[in-house]
């Protein structure tokens, strides 16, 4: 078997296939059904491209999380509380730049509190999680009285066209950093020593432990991870919007989840890669969009969700075991 | 005189080794020592406490009282970590392998080889695993295979070539041919026999009389945490051993 053959072969049996065809679908659908093929319009791309990667970063870190074997349920509820730190901290009269990693250094310690509720306090990260998600959304509402808050950002042209400008006259900045963040991680994930631990501890935390991989330091990392990836599209959304608004990111943490199932991501850890999640995460952004462009109401989004959350991971199962058949 | 060079030649020597769980006393001063390159068969019924005794020694459990030399030091192992470091590998049923990841990342768990800035040398890993399966006797086809397709034999002969690629001083053999056919127990015992032939000291431990007896060269027996018998192979026939371990279970 020469090399070549064997990428490819692994291509087509890898867990994301699924997700591939999955999205192709929808890309043909959206753009068929759609009236005037108003899908693919430049406009509406840019929407797609911009809104949705808010979401989409925020579901990489979800994704990464995973492979570890942890969940994070309170992913809507830090980027929330991540919004209303940036707008106390704009409230200084700092740098932007400043005010940003300020947030992100927030969005790190919540990310290392659930961490530590879930390591050291050896509770399921499912329901260390569920705790803080309903713990910095309820502080939020309560800190900011549940209102709108401006945060006008545009005395700094720099800090806008770093979060919500574009490259060239078309290509959306936020879209540039769901590829960065991609690449950032997947390279983690798959090339460095480090991705090996996460893997390995999500696989079999025994084994890895035996090894004497620190499975402790390798969740805490990962946990931070998502804390930083919310914090920052905090950063994001505030620069597009220009203000604090106290419901974003709700019902994200189970699309978060959805999206990496989706992708191809095992919920026992272990199992799942970069472009299977960021595929996942996409087209989940995608869905919502592509409904709203078909002018379809918005209730329908779930169906939708629902039918390819369930068709996605039957059909990579199935992959799953031909390919064991196989062998 | 006699009793100092039996000490040199330990690699591992625990001495007084007591263990509570809460009010379960699980050891009860139990002294074990093993010899460089030795094979020592540890047997016993469930709850004897050899699992206890292991456990301590690979750092999954601290002993409450007693002492540990390793290659004629003392020494503290509060975690596998430092079990590792000091040459103590283990390979256990379902603790020493992780299912779902190649071959080759199973092998260098924890001791990846790197490129510089944390970058994995894949190429230096694929070769030297394929290596370390073939000195084994083991061809298998890619490094990339991920272990779960593997035979159960099979992943004994990985985790076994890994304790053997990093020289390891001492392999512990938890149960390594339960649940397996009888070609894949005859595998795992070549590949035992390899552990001797590199001069590997390891510690068998099993419930299955004839296969240890195969390959060990000196049996201990414990019950209810203490060591009941400590025996060389060419003192005792299989059938004084089978009754040696029933007797022990049923003293008291």
């Amino acid at each position: 078997m020469t090399n070549q053959e064997s990428i490819w072969k692994r291509l087509i049996v890898s867990r994301s296939l699924s997700i591939f065809v999955v999205f192709i679908v929808l890309i043909v659908l959206f753009t068929v059904f759609s009236p005037q093929g108003r899908f693919l319009d430049p406009e509406n791309l840019k929407v797609l491209l911009a809104y949705g990667s808010e979401f989409s970063i925020i579901a990489l870190g979800a994704g990464f999380l995973m492979v570890t074997g942890e969940f994070d349920l309170s992913v809507g509820s830090i980027l929330v509380f991540c919004s209303f730190a940036f707008l106390k901290f704009f409230g200084l009269h700092l740098n932007l730049f400043v005010v940003l990693a300020l947030t992100i250094g927030v969005g790190a310690l919540l990310g290392l509190l659930n961490a530590m509720i879930t390591v050291k306090g050896q509770i399921p990260s499912f329901v260390a999680t569920l705790g803080t998600m309903m713990l910095w959304r309820g502080l939020t509402l309560w800190f900011s009285g549940g209102e709108q808050q401006a945060c006008d950002v545009s005395s700094s042209p720099a800090f806008v066209s770093f979060l919500n400008g574009n490259l060239g006259n078309f290509f959306p900045i936020q879209a540039m950093w769901f590829i960065v963040f991609g690449i950032i991680l997947g390279v983690i994930l798959h090339l460095t020593r480090l991705g090996n631990w996460i893997y390995s501890t999500g696989d079999n935390a025994d084994a890895a432990r035996a090894m004497g991989i620190r499975t402790d330091i390798v969740k805490m990392l990962s946990f931070m991870v998502v804390g930083i990836l919310c914090a920052f599209v905090a950063g994001i959304q505030i620069s597009r919007v220009s203000c604090f608004t106290a419901r974003t990111g709700e019902g994200w943490e189970l699309k978060a989840v959805a999206a990496c199932v989706v992708g191809g991501t095992s919920l026992r850890g272990g199992i799942g890669n970069m472009s299977g999640i960021f595929l996942g995460a996409f087209t989940i952004s995608m869905i919502e969009n592509g409904l709203v462009v078909l002018r379809i109401p918005y209730f329908w989004t779930y169906v939708v969700f629902g039918l390819v959350i369930i068709f996605s991971v039957l059909s990579s199962m199935y992959i799953e075991r031909q390919k064991w058949a196989q062998k | 005189m006699e009793y100092e060079n039996r000490q040199n030649d330990d690699i591992v020597r625990m001495v007084n080794i007591e263990k509570w769980f809460g009010r379960v006393y699980a050891l009860r001063g139990v002294d074990f020592h093993l010899k460089r390159g030795e094979t020592v068969g540890l047997l016993g019924d469930n709850g004897a406490g050899k699992s206890t005794l292991i456990k301590i020694l690979s750092g999954y459990h601290v002993a409450d009282k007693g002492d540990i030399y390793f290659d004629g030091k003392k020494v503290v192992i509060r975690s596998p970590r430092d079990a590792r470091r000091l040459g103590i590998e283990t390979v256990y049923q379902e603790q020493a392998l992780a299912p779902n990841l190649s071959i080759s990342r199973n092998i260098f768990m924890g001791r990846e080889p790197v490129k510089g800035f944390g970058i994995m040398d894949k190429k230096l890993m694929d070769e030297e695993s394929m290596q370390a399966l073939q000195n084994l006797g083991l061809r298998l086809r890619s490094p990339d295979l991920p272990v779960v397709t593997l035979s159960g034999g099979e992943r004994q002969g990985v985790a076994i070539a890994r304790a053997i690629h990093f020289k390891a001083k001492c392999v512990i053999l938890d149960e390594p041919t339960v649940a397996l056919s009888v070609k894949e127990v005859n595998e795992v015992l070549e590949f035992i026999r390899e552990i001797q032939r590199e001069g590997i000291s390891s510690i068998f431990i099993t419930h299955n009389l004839y296969h240890v007896y195969e390959i060990a060269e000196r049996f201990v027996v414990m019950a209810r945490g203490k060591k009941m018998t400590d025996v060389l192979k060419e003192d005792v026939t299989l059938d004084d051993l089978s009754e040696l371990v029933i007797k022990s279970a049923l003293v008291e």
